[in-house]
């Protein structure tokens, strides 16, 4: 991801409180990804999902979530269609494709290894 | 399965691009719906309603520069990364502004000589004629090859059939010369003109600017005199009055009226061609079917391929012969596209030179990329960081390819400055017979081609250097010290490379000049039969009218030698009808007594020349054998001739021809024989590149075949001096006698061959260009190289090496990739040059003694250029070289 990206990212995240941690841009299309796996979900509801089940620790900014969907959407990870909510609203509902769960097993591999390395430095001597 | 991937993903990019506002306006969209739930949920948080949009809005953050970045990451480059990527690389071209001033020379002089030369080629070869429909234009020619005469002028009656039997042409028109001699204007002058159908200007498409072309009435022997005037001639002798239409001019004596005047450009058949009078053959013309001297133009009806009209021609002309024995035998039809005949010949010449600036220019590119390599090596480090801090590949290649692409761009548009300047340069010496030789200028074609060629030249010497500077081992540039990773052998290999090509180009470019200017050598000292210095020459055309027997024609030129010989600085004076090297034509079929006569059509024909008696003193033409024409062989004296040496030995072999008759056309009385009575060495009469043809001299009293028009003068002074004073003495016998095209003989020899020369001169100076270029790369080469390799120097040195064994290492490394250049450089020469044959005279396409000199000379240059690096590698001191780290 070029730095014009994260910059942008940085520009536009309004954090509550500078203790929020930042995600990687990488763990951030992650996220998605797998939430999609649950279900198809509009903008919104991925951000309140993760809000909600990482128990409001991680809160999503617009600024990084949209960008993030677009190259979800650029890669051919996810795609997109209309199609109205419960309350009847037009939104745009996102779906993963097979693309994606390959995409998603891969980084999700990477990251355990990542989580587990960490794990053994970590580990009280 | 990657790729695939990642053409569906540029697909994806692509379809964005065309969708752009759609996705816009859903984004829009998307981002209210958003806000909209964020608001509601703050609500549900027991926020008011400005309270929750509010916050809902702070919240979100600005929108519009949301909406910004998402579109960005569908696009493939963005402007911003594309003004940093250019801004970046200025910065780095002005960081080095050595490097920066030779790479953009080196490719101002690759892009500058390109795009010169193909302005040349664009409105010589690829300019449409200024005609309607050009392509549909065609010259008809009477195909005479078995006589001598590949492209012959048509008789009238061939012309006449041709016309009247054809279904393939909409219209055909025929033109004849003819020169005029305008007085009563001043100054008198003669013009050369053309009689011409009716029909052409309707032909050609053309309107006259001024009245109207000719009628149809008026081309016929009763109605025909009436002229019209080029824009030229309107212009220069009667200052562009409007009047002009429905004056009278005197032309040869008698009162033509002006019926219209063309436009500017029209120049039919070419630029000195001044008035056009309608053609009317006279009932004797219209029989004629031996004298041939038109030139035949037609317009093919439309959607008739060539082949078709080629094959109906070939059929009519199959029938004369057939019908016409005596005069058709072996006279076949050709057909040539107006285009291709005006510059057909000029073709190859053209394109070889095209050919040879694109290698130029090549070299130059391989010489930059030479010098961006070595300079990639020396970025390593910052190229690693620049890695290490989220760069992609592609991110890295892509600045690199801007560099190089604005290098490039600076090349070319400094390169243009310099086309401005060769293009100048290009005018001034190509040859004038050339056509569209004047209008040679820089149009928007040629900018665009030069834009072309900087990008196309950015890509080529930028990629490989681009490919190897992003390529980064991020451990071994980011260690402490860690050396120009280029030290490795890749870059090495595509520098070595660089250079062999270098060498394979310059050694083709050198060759083919080398053999261009052999050949023309070879040509400068073909002996033309005659001496051109102190020699003046002149046209005085006697019109028609005023010297209408042979009496008076010879008196005119009796008095005219004998008063020009009294001048000072004169040493003698001749006329005759075609001076060597300057006319084709005249020429006559003869039968030779006492020999079987040969089958109809197949008579002998010789070129004819009609002189006066000092003719071959004035000229320093040897005599070989019997005795010249003299002032005593007049029109009651035998008739005689002197014939040419290949004459002689063609139809005399091992006989003595003095004595032999010759009669010109089919013999039915005897009256017309001529005896030879001399033999004179042969002349060239049409091309320095041709071999002599059989030729006979008659004398200007003894005969009305053709009448002299070109007066020669030996003097002992620089013959322009006289000019004016021979031309006062034409006036002198008579005041309206025009008098034109004074030159020097020494010029006409020069002209005849100054195509040969341009090519030469233009080839010999890419090939210099092209050394001089490859001996920089291979100095560049070099120097790195040893640069390289001091720790290796310095430790032989200090083992014991002599300075001697070093340089021999330094330079046998050099000369190894010149070796292996030469190699396939000269095998490459041996295939392209024979595309150069047509060009040669006397020497052929693989000459060994050219390849060998070339090579050696390149050998040469190597060494030389290699020496100086090659010392500095003798001059290490092993101290130093070793604690180098």
């Amino acid at each position: 991801m070029n730095i014009l990206h994260r910059q942008a990212m940085e520009r536009l995240s309004m954090g509550k409180d500078a203790t929020k941690d930042s995600l990687m841009p990488g763990t951030l299309e992650m996220l998605i990804l797998k939430t999609l796996t649950r279900s198809a979900l509009h903008g919104y509801g991925i951000a309140q999902y993760i809000k909600q089940v990482s128990d409001d620790v991680l809160q999503i900014e617009e600024g990084s979530l949209y960008p993030a969907l677009q190259r979800l959407q650029v890669k051919g990870w996810v795609t997109s269609e209309w199609a109205l909510t419960e309350k009847n609203r037009r939104a745009r509902y996102y779906l993963i494709t097979p693309l994606g769960r390959d995409q998603l097993a891969a980084e999700s591999a990477s990251y355990d290894r990542l989580i587990e390395a960490i794990a053994r430095v970590m580990k009280p001597a | 399965m990657n790729f695939i991937n990642k053409l569906k993903e540029l697909l994806r990019r692509l379809e964005f691009l065309k969708r752009q506002r759609e996705f816009d306006q859903d984004l829009e969209e998307e981002m209210g719906f958003h806000l909209e739930m964020k608001i509601e949920e703050n609500l549900d948080n027991g926020m008011s309603l400005e309270e929750a949009r509010y916050a809902a809005q702070r919240q979100f953050g600005n929108s519009l520069l949301l909406r910004e970045v998402s579109r960005e990451m569908w696009k493939f480059i963005t402007i911003e990364t594309l003004i940093q990527d250019f801004r970046y690389g200025l910065r780095m071209l002005l960081k080095t502004p050595g490097f920066t001033i030779v790479a953009v020379f080196a490719l101002a002089l690759g892009i500058g000589a390109n795009s010169a030369i193909f302005s040349v080629v664009n409105t010589v070869l690829l300019h449409p004629l200024p005609y309607k429909d050009p392509d549909r234009l065609m010259m008809v020619w009477e195909d005479s090859t078995k006589h001598g005469f590949p492209r012959d002028t048509p008789s009238v009656a061939n012309y006449i059939d041709w016309r009247d039997q054809n279904q393939v042409f909409e219209n055909m028109a025929a033109m004849a010369e003819r020169s005029f001699n305008l007085t009563g204007v001043g100054e008198p002058e003669r013009l050369d003109g053309r009689r011409v159908s009716a029909s052409l200007f309707a032909l050609l498409g053309v309107e006259p600017q001024l009245g109207r072309a000719f009628l149809p009435e008026e081309d016929s022997p009763g109605g025909n005199r009436v002229v019209m005037l080029s824009y030229g001639l309107w212009q220069r002798r009667f200052g562009a009055d409007k009047n002009i239409i429905g004056r009278s001019l005197t032309l040869n004596g008698e009162s033509y009226l002006v019926t219209g005047v063309m436009p500017q450009n029209f120049q039919f058949p070419n630029n000195d061609v001044a008035l056009w009078v309608p053609i009317s053959f006279n009932k004797d013309e219209l029989t004629n079917r031996g004298s041939h001297y038109l030139q035949v133009i037609a317009r093919t009806k439309p959607n008739i391929s060539l082949q078709q009209v080629q094959a109906e021609m070939s059929t009519i002309g199959a029938r004369l012969q057939q019908q016409y024995p005596d005069s058709n035998t072996d006279i076949g039809i050709e057909v040539v596209p107006l285009h291709e005949q005006l510059v057909g010949d000029i073709k190859p010449a053209l394109l070889i030179l095209l050919g040879s600036v694109g290698f130029v220019l090549l070299i130059a590119c391989a010489n930059v990329a030479n010098l961006l390599l070595a300079r990639a090596a020396v970025r390593q480090k910052e190229v690693a960081v620049r890695a290490a801090l989220g760069a992609s590949r592609l991110r890295l290649l892509r600045q690199f390819l801007t560099e190089s692409i604005l290098l490039a761009t600076l090349g070319g548009l400094m390169g243009l400055l310099l086309s401005f300047l060769g293009v100048y340069l290009l005018k001034a010496f190509i040859p004038a017979n050339i056509s569209q030789a004047k209008a040679i200028t820089i149009d928007a074609k040629v900018l665009a081609f030069t834009l072309l060629v900087s990008l196309l030249t950015g890509l080529l010497f930028g990629l490989a250097p681009a490919t190897q500077a992003s390529k980064v081992n991020l451990n071994d540039a980011l260690k402490e010290g860690g050396r120009d990773s280029a030290s490795g052998s890749q870059g090495n290999r595509i520098r070595g490379l660089l250079v062999v090509l270098e060498v394979a180009v310059s050694i083709i470019l050198l060759i083919g000049a080398g053999l261009l200017i052999n050949s023309f050598l070879r040509l400068c000292n073909v002996d033309p039969g005659f001496r051109a210095e102190n020699l003046l020459t002149m046209q005085v055309v006697l019109p028609e009218l005023k010297y209408a027997d042979l009496v008076r024609r010879s008196a005119f030129y009796d008095e005219l030698i004998s008063r020009i010989e009294t001048l000072p600085g004169v040493k003698s004076a001749a006329v005759i009808n075609n001076l060597p090297l300057y006319r084709q034509g005249n020429s006559i079929g003869i039968i030779i007594e006492g020999r079987p006569e040969p089958p109809p059509g197949e008579q002998p024909i010789v070129t004819t020349r009609v002189i006066s008696p000092n003719y071959f003193r004035t000229m320093s033409i040897e005599l070989l054998q019997g005795r010249e024409l003299t002032k005593q062989d007049t029109a009651n004296s035998t008739m005689v001739t002197v014939i040419s040496e290949t004459m002689a030995r063609r139809y005399w072999p091992g006989e003595d021809p003095i004595g032999k008759r010759i009669s010109a056309g089919r013999s039915e009385s005897g009256d017309n024989w001529i005896t030879i009575i001399g033999v004179v060495k042969d002349v060239r009469q049409f091309e320095l590149t041709a071999d002599p043809k059989s030729q006979i001299y008659l004398s200007y009293q003894q005969t009305a075949f053709f009448y002299p028009r070109d007066l020669v003068v030996k003097t002992n002074v620089e013959p322009l001096s006289l000019a004016s004073a021979v031309r006062n003495t034409v006036w002198e016998v008579d005041k309206d006698q025009p008098v034109s095209n004074i030159r020097t003989m020494e010029t006409i020899l020069s002209e005849s061959i100054a195509r040969q020369r341009f090519s030469m001169l233009l080839l010999g100076i890419f090939a210099i260009v092209a050394l001089v270029l490859a001996a920089v790369g291979i100095y560049g080469v070099m120097s790195y190289s040893v640069a390289q390799r001091t720790r290796e120097f310095g430790i032989r040195i200090a083992l014991g090496a002599k300075r001697v064994d070093v340089l021999k290492l330094a330079v046998a490394e050099s000369l190894k990739l010149v070796l292996i250049g030469i190699v396939i450089g000269l095998s490459a020469a041996l295939i392209l040059t024979r595309v150069m044959s047509s060009l040669l005279f006397g020497i052929s396409a693989t000459d060994p003694t050219t390849f060998i000199t070339i090579s050696l000379l390149i050998i040469s240059v190597a060494i030389l250029a290699s020496f100086i690096p090659a010392l500095r590698a003798t001059k290490v001191d092993p101290m130093v070289a070793l604690r180098y780290e």
